[in-house]
């Protein structure tokens, strides 16, 4: 199913934006203002913008570690220059610098972030879903998954759960190929991991996860049957990641070849052509957008990189929802 | 009006009356809904709320990452652990999840649910079914870990953590549940985070929580025969400890003796001793003194599990030795 031209432009300067916001983490991480370590989903954005523009604002959403595109794409356009100070471990972070990269969280958009254990949101995401089911809305939970997530037992409790529950999950598994240096073939029996959920009577279908008209499809489709009561389904994506596992980690576990094949097959590059051949959209307009994310990503570096570390007994903070926790004396 | 309940029917009328009170409220678990707990505590309430009474799968990990996720959505999961030992299988959930929620979402949410699990030895169930997990939770900020006394603690404690914001793990020690006390029908809350003096006195401070209560009470009333006194402190909630009652307590009375179930080694046995030695050394008479369970699991036949248990003997000579040092 394609896509308006106007809901096309639009997911193009979204996966443009998020490009640009992973390309200045990566380079400020390189050049060590960004502290800890960061992982970068550059060659995935098709999925990344696919699955939360065919979601809604209220449907909870679990995002992986691999996921600041749908982080950023899920908040307010005022709130995202706070993702990267958050990254930043400033005090204006949408999280108050506590969490970083990997905790990234906003709560009004229903960002219910990262646990950054691989396979844990995977049964807390039954929770928003149980919640949904138990409060009569229609709200659908869609939980990030990697390949190498599904190693863990969280994922059979979780979805033999919702499975045997009719919970409105969408298992959004993007297969981008390797869990750290381990390639998906020689971790897991299934030749395509969607067909794991086959034993839970769940469900599933494989989706080239560079193709943005493929991936937002695939969604609504998911949280329709989700919406209706129908129960879980899970959507492999599958995709690559073009960075290695961490920002510096040199990727050497990958045949030679297998990213310049991959990056043949860049998502934005795909919708661009897409773009220009079946809309006819010219060079001049690719510009405008390409100039306003530009001005944008200007914007959130310019905003992390002047705003103040947060103060150290902030840490203090939040640590229980009544009480205080004492400070160093 | 009050009348004699015992701990298991005072828990069950806390998780009762608080859902009437709240229809967020809701139960989940092994076992909980139909057959009401492998230990009857949720009897009953499925037949008054079928829709909010599950019986799941056996996958703790689901039961309380479930609840975790409920939780943050406004709702008041009350998750029960068949065994407290099984929190080994859902760890994760609790300790890295349920325990940093508040702290992700800088307060604008929290895992607000309570884990219910059965603690403790002396039932002859061996080391996978007899553990004080307790330890295993309380170098965890962010979570909060209850262990009522008496059926009026049950009752009393168990509304309030299901009240509170904040996620509890309630230890509820299988050898207290057929004990009985006076319990209020009405319903009342007793405060999170604060200890309570069963008894006051001079001599000894006693530290006693949960079934090693009754223990303290015995050698009291034992030590009360020679002329000397005993001051009871029950800390109600163990982490965080209301360490301020405690340390006023070996104040006054200079000898501390703790009565902690469990193996002795990083016990919180240890915790109290280092925050009177750090916080009022001063004025300690003796030095502190641990009963304790031994440093092994805890094994199966009767004589040697109550060989590896903190008897009531143990006690008794701890007091003595404090007044003779």
């Amino acid at each position: 199913m394609a896509l308006s031209k106007e809901q096309l432009l639009k997911v193009y300067e979204n996966m443009v934006l998020i490009r640009r916001f992973e390309e200045e983490v990566e380079k400020y991480s390189k050049n060590g203002t960004i502290p800890g370590f960061i992982h970068l989903s550059i060659g995935q954005e098709a999925t990344q913008a696919g699955i939360i523009e065919a979601l809604r604002e209220t449907d909870y959403k679990f995002p992986d570690h691999r996921s600041h595109g749908a982080i950023v794409l899920s908040s307010h356009p005022e709130d995202r220059k706070n993702i990267m100070a958050e990254i930043f471990g400033k005090k204006t972070g949408i999280n108050g610098g506590r969490g970083g990269s990997m905790h990234i969280n906003d709560l009004k958009v229903r960002n219910m972030g990262f646990n950054a254990i691989e396979g844990s949101t995977v049964v807390t995401c039954l929770g928003t879903a149980f919640a949904a089911v138990y409060t009569h809305t229609d709200d659908v939970t869609a939980v990030f998954m990697g390949d190498g997530t599904l190693g863990e037992g969280t994922c059979h409790e979780s979805m033999n759960m919702s499975a045997t529950w009719k919970l409105p999950v969408l298992y959004c598994l993007v297969n981008n190929q390797y869990a750290i240096s381990t390639h998906y073939s020689e971790s897991h029996p299934q030749k395509q991991l969607a067909s794991w959920a086959d034993g839970y009577g769940v469900p599933n279908e494989v989706v080239d996860g560079n193709d943005i008209e493929a991936v937002i499809p695939a969604v609504e489709r998911a949280a329709v049957r989700a919406r209706a009561g129908q129960g879980p389904t899970l959507i492999e994506f599958m995709t690559y990641r073009w960075q290695g596992h961490f920002s510096g980690d040199p990727a050497a576990y990958r045949p030679e070849g297998e990213l310049e094949s991959w990056k043949e097959k860049d998502p934005i590059k795909l919708t661009k052509t897409r773009l220009m051949a079946a809309h006819a959209v010219s060079d001049n307009e690719i510009k405008i957008i390409h100039d306003r994310v530009e001005h944008e990503i200007a914007d959130y570096i310019q905003f992390s990189l002047q705003s103040p570390n947060p103060d150290p007994e902030d840490g203090l903070k939040f640590v229980y929802a009544d009480r205080e926790v004492e400070g160093r004396k | 009006m009050t009348r004699i309940l015992t701990f298991s029917k005072a828990l069950n009328e806390a998780i009762q009356q608080e859902m009437e009170q709240d229809e967020k409220v809701f139960i989940i678990g092994e076992d909980v809904a139909k057959m009401g707990g492998d230990f009857g505590i949720t009897s009953g309430i499925w037949k008054r709320w079928p829709n909010r009474a599950f019986d799941t799968a056996l996958s703790e990990s689901a039961i309380i990452g479930l609840a975790c996720g409920a939780a943050v959505c406004g709702l008041r999961p009350v998750a029960e652990l068949m065994f407290a030992d099984f929190i080994g299988v859902c760890y994760d959930q609790i300790i890295n999840n349920a325990a940093k929620l508040c702290y992700m979402y800088s307060g604008k949410a929290s895992a607000q649910l309570v884990v219910r699990a059965v603690t403790g030895g002396g039932i002859r169930c061996a080391y996978q079914h007899s553990q004080c997990i307790e330890p295993w939770l309380m170098n965890i900020p962010g979570l909060v870990v209850v262990a009522p006394a008496t059926p009026y603690e049950a009752k009393g404690l168990l509304v309030s953590s299901i009240r509170s914001n904040t996620p509890v793990v309630f230890l509820e020690h299988k050898g207290l549940y057929n004990t009985k006390g006076d319990v209020p029908e009405e319903l009342y809350s007793l405060p999170l985070y604060q200890a309570n003096v069963e008894r006051e006195g001079r001599d000894i401070t006693l530290v006693a929580a949960m079934s090693m209560l009754n223990y303290a009470k015995r050698a009291a009333d034992e030590m009360a025969k020679d002329g000397l006194s005993c001051e009871i402190v029950n800390p109600r909630t163990l982490f965080p400890l209301d360490k301020e009652t405690i340390i006023n307590s070996v104040a006054k009375t200079g000898r501390l003796v703790i009565i902690q179930e469990g193996p002795k080694f990083m016990g919180y046995g240890a915790e109290i001793g280092a925050l009177v030695s750090e916080d009022i050394f001063e004025y300690l008479k003796a030095p502190v003194r641990r009963v304790t369970s031994l440093d092994t699991p805890v094994p199966f036949a009767p004589v040697m599990e109550d060989y590896v248990l903190p008897q009531y003997a143990d006690v008794l000579k701890a007091c003595q030795d404090v007044m003779a040092f």
